[in-house]
């Protein structure tokens, strides 16, 4: 979890790049770069159309020059190393020091210049999914621009006609270009800053990376093997918390450019989808949830009032995105009784413990030394042990004392006297089992072996090894 | 043919004086030739060797060898109780003895000898008396006491040349055998692991873990490697055995103790300077062409000065191999100067030299070839070796060391830790083969350079060491 202090250091680790020669193009605008991994405060404008600044979730929003009433942003594309946990780091590619790239943030209306320098060895371009805009700046190479050939700069222009949720990535060599984490978070804010106003506006994308344990880059031929699921290129427990204050209207926008859907899910609350891809949706239509799906290439916008107290989990439902890298090949070893074997295998393997015999808790519980680079498969210390989580995980803190427009972690939750689950220390009479077989619809034409299945019990773990 | 007492009393003058030119030879030496054979052996194998004759010395002998095998045996150790104990090499130190009693004998003359016949025709009875008088191995007593000199020092070359063999085997079968029990030692190893998984695997399906394909697959793992293991057991043996026979041991003596492990490598390679001149002075074979094609010169020499006498079959350049008696032998035919076919027989003495000479030089050039193919095998060896040593086995061990750490985080299964842990023992047990050939190695080459090689060049082609899996069959 980021600390207080680590939080405020924003403007710090912002730093001029110094990447264009002055003296060569007197006319570009200063590229911004970010150092850091830890989520910024939100960019109040300084000039130009007012709005609300959202939050990216572990990262920061672009800064930008008016020039004659154009807002001129300068991205470059270019390797970076992203911290995707404390403890591991990857090679990426990005934008403006950090994978992904910065927010732009514009309003609904705005004429927006945006010089993408490519300090990438091998050409690219940037397509601003989802904006309607002139056919040129759609940015498809080979179809509406010619590539942006490693050394140069490109400049896209158009006017931001629709306010909503958007991305930029690159659209030529894509698959590559992606899997390196080549993409950012884009929103047009409303005119009218009062349209839709919530107290909080979380952003982030969802993206995947295959990242061999012990190594560094992202194996960018990986079609569906990931063992990385991320937002914004961070893996729980490096994930940052969503702090919010109770009764706050709280918005989170997500953008997917991974290659499945992730059913996104909120603890102890119920949302709205407010906004898509194509807009805000109609009030009208709009139906409560508790999860939902965000399929590939898609935006969702959900929108709820943080009425209950408490560290909300807020992770994607599909179990092995919420987890980091593990082994897809390892055996079942669930209640398999290690007696005499472990012994053996000591001989040869004199460091080897057994794990898995009663489910892989254990595994956090061990704490043993694993490759390079590699974060555990699960982990992330909570005040009461380990969550055991990974990947796409992080926590919605409802905070009432929690100041508006303060985003540090307010620490862990201390819930009132008898609101937490707790042992029962009562008799624990032999639960009634039904043993019936259960219905059948027609019978099969081969008997099988009679094949029966008892509730077992799980071995004595402590009692060998 | 008998050799009886020398008769002094019977002196016929024709033949006087061929009689003195001998006398000075005709007797036994004190060592009979073992002197300068354990001088050879020492020089080339750091052992002295003994003969062992009938009533003494044999017990101190005994004494000896059951000192050395009373603690577990080096290779020098071995070869100085191989020396010593070897039934094979005692017989051709018997030979050395047979060689000298005929040396001996060529010097003197043989016994006058008497008949009698009587012979009945009818009423006719003959009676037939004579006196035997050998003259012709009198006149003969010069040529074949030379003769029969050269094949003693011959024998002591030949004796000296199978003590170095079989030290050099000796010391072949002593690194076999280490080596063999140290593979058993590390085929066991295998079979635990693969008896783990085995177990392992049936306890998984016992409990509806893992279908029959898979625990199948675990268990043909334990099954094969317990077939290397017998095998693996029975090459121990066989290598054990080998060296049982070269040292000459049986009973009790069987149970002696070897070493758990090689002799490490030796920190730099040999560095040999003119291996191959080094090779032309010390090589018994070649020491043994070169007095053989000596003896065929003088044998020429006599043939063309005399004319008439025949030492032409000479079987100075006989081949003789381990084990099986030597043919050696000279036939000397003594003519009368009727008819002169002398220049036909100068001629078949002068090429029966020339193939002498030849015959030596095919030698010298065969050895010199060895000592550098011997060589390359020897620095191969130790570069394999070390090579093994630094950098496959560290190697192997470090794979075994991150397969571990990703068994801990649960990305590679026990199965995959057990696989890894028998490539990896595979992989010592690779580097002790490396090891192993290159003490092979060096005593080839020693015995290129100073004995009489080590014959064909198939014993120092390199193997490739059985590594990983399918590994031990040797
Ligand atoms: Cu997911």
């Amino acid at each position: 979890m980021v600390s207080r202090r680590d939080f405020f250091t924003g403007a710090a680790a912002m730093v001029g790049a110094g990447l264009v020669s002055r003296v060569g193009a007197a006319s570009l605008p200063e590229a911004p770069m970010m150092d850091k991994a830890a989520t910024q405060p939100p960019l109040a404008p300084p000039n130009g159309r007012p709005y609300n600044p959202v939050v990216t979730l572990n990262g920061w929003s672009l800064p930008w020059r008016m020039n004659n009433g154009v807002k001129e942003f300068h991205l470059v594309a270019e390797p970076v190393v992203r911290e995707i946990a404390p403890g591991m780091k990857a090679n990426l590619w990005g934008y403006n020091g950090q994978s992904p790239g910065p927010t732009i943030e514009v309003v609904e209306g705005d004429r927006v210049r945006i010089f993408v320098t490519n300090k990438l060895p091998e050409h690219t371009s940037v397509h601003w999914h989802g904006q309607r805009l002139p056919n040129g700046m759609d940015g498809v190479t080979g179809l509406t621009q010619p590539f942006i050939p490693s050394g140069k700069t490109f400049v896209y222009e158009f006017v931001a006609k629709r306010p909503g949720t958007f991305m930029y990535h690159p659209h030529g060599d894509e698959m590559v270009q992606m899997a390196m984490g080549m993409m950012g978070f884009w929103v047009t804010h409303p005119k009218d800053p009062g349209f839709m106003k919530v107290d909080r506006d979380f952003v982030f994308l969802l993206n995947n990376f295959d990242i061999e344990p012990g190594s560094y880059t992202p194996k960018i031929a990986t079609m569906l093997e990931f063992n990385l699921f991320g937002f914004n290129s961070r893996v729980f427990p490096g994930i940052d918390p969503m702090v919010v204050r109770q009764n706050d209207r709280v918005r989170i926008r997500i953008g997917n450019l991974t290659m499945t859907n992730h059913p996104i899910h909120l603890h102890g609350h119920e949302f709205q989808v407010t906004g898509t891809d194509g807009g805000w949706t109609n009030p009208a239509s709009r139906w409560p949830e508790v999860t939902t799906d965000v399929a590939v290439g898609q935006m969702r916008a959900v929108e709820f009032d943080a009425t209950d107290l408490g560290d909300w989990a807020f992770h994607c439902h599909k179990s092995h995105h919420t987890m980091n890298a593990m082994g897809h090949g390892v055996p079942t070893m669930i209640g398999v009784d290690h007696r005499g074997v472990v012994e053996k295998i000591n001989k040869l393997v004199p460091d080897y413990m057994v794990m898995g015999e009663r489910g892989m808790g254990d595994m956090v519980q061990m704490e043993m030394p694993i490759p390079d680079n590699t974060l555990p498969m699960m982990g992330g210390q909570g005040p009461f042990g380990s969550v055991e989580m990974g990947g796409m995980f992080t926590v919605l803190k409802v905070r009432k004392d929690q100041k508006r427009g303060d985003y540090a972690d307010p620490g862990w939750y201390k819930h009132p006297a008898g609101t937490v689950a707790y042992e029962w220390k009562g008799a624990t009479p032999a639960p009634a089992r039904n043993r019936s077989p259960g219905g059948k619809l027609m019978e099969p034409t081969k008997k099988p072996a009679n094949v029966e299945l008892n509730v077992r019990n799980p071995s004595g773990h402590d009692s060998h090894h | 043919m008998g050799f009886q007492e020398y008769m002094p009393g019977f002196r016929p003058v024709v033949l006087g004086i061929a009689a003195l030119a001998l006398a000075g030879c005709a007797t036994f030496s004190e060592d009979g030739g073992m002197n300068t054979v354990s001088a050879l052996t020492t020089e080339r194998t750091g052992q002295s060797i003994q003969l062992a004759k009938p009533g003494h010395d044999t017990e101190l002998a005994e004494k000896n060898v059951h000192q050395l095998l009373g603690k577990p045996l080096t290779p020098d150790t071995a070869v100085q109780i191989a020396l010593l104990n070897n039934k094979g090499l005692q017989a051709s130190f018997a030979e050395l003895g047979i060689v000298e009693a005929d040396l001996v004998a060529a010097g003197w003359m043989r016994n006058p000898g008497f008949s009698f016949g009587r012979m009945r025709t009818g009423n006719d009875v003959e009676i037939d008396r004579s006196i035997m008088f050998d003259l012709l191995g009198l006149l003969t007593i010069p040529i074949r006491s030379g003769i029969e000199q050269r094949r003693f020092e011959q024998a002591k070359l030949q004796a000296a040349s199978q003590a170095v063999r079989l030290a050099a085997d000796t010391r072949k079968a002593y690194f076999n055998a280490v080596a063999a029990q140290q593979t058993v030692q590390y085929m066991g190893q295998v079979g635990t692991a693969a008896e783990a998984s085995a177990e392992l695997a049936r306890r998984m399906a016992q409990v509806g873990n893992f279908s029959k394909l898979d625990q199948a697959r675990e268990q043909a793992f334990y099954a094969d490697a317990t077939a290397q293991i017998a095998r693996a057991r029975h090459n121990a043996t066989a290598a054990r055995e080998q060296l049982s026979r070269l040292m000459g041991v049986w009973g009790d003596k069987t149970a002696f103790q070897l070493p758990d492990r090689l002799p490490d490598l030796p920190k730099a390679p040999d560095t040999i300077n003119d291996a191959e001149s080094q090779a032309m002075q010390q090589r018994l074979d070649i020491q043994m062409a070169r007095r053989g094609a000596e003896s065929t010169a003088q044998a020429l020499g006599l043939s063309k000065a005399s004319r008439f006498i025949n030492v032409l079959d000479v079987g100075y350049a006989s081949k003789s191999e381990t084990g099986a008696p030597r043919g050696n032998g000279y036939e000397i035919a003594l003519e009368l100067p009727i008819f002169d076919w002398s220049g036909a027989k100068v001629a078949k003495a002068e090429a029966i030299y020339m193939q002498s000479v030849h015959r030596t030089a095919d030698i010298a050039i065969r050895a010199r070839s060895e000592v550098r193919e011997s060589w390359s095998a020897y620095r191969t060896a130790y570069d394999l070796a070390r090579h093994y040593r630094d950098e496959v086995v560290p190697l192997r061990k470090k794979i075994s060391d991150e397969m571990l750490l990703r068994y801990n985080g649960m990305l590679a299964s026990v199965f995959e830790l057990l696989a890894d842990a028998r490539t990896q023992i595979g992989s010592v047990n690779a580097a002790i083969e490396t090891q192993r050939d290159y003490w092979l190695a060096e005593t080839d080459l020693q015995a290129a350079i100073n004995g009489s090689g080590s014959g064909g060049s198939s014993s120092t082609q390199m193997r490739t060491p059985a590594s990983g899996e399918a590994a031990q069959e040797h």
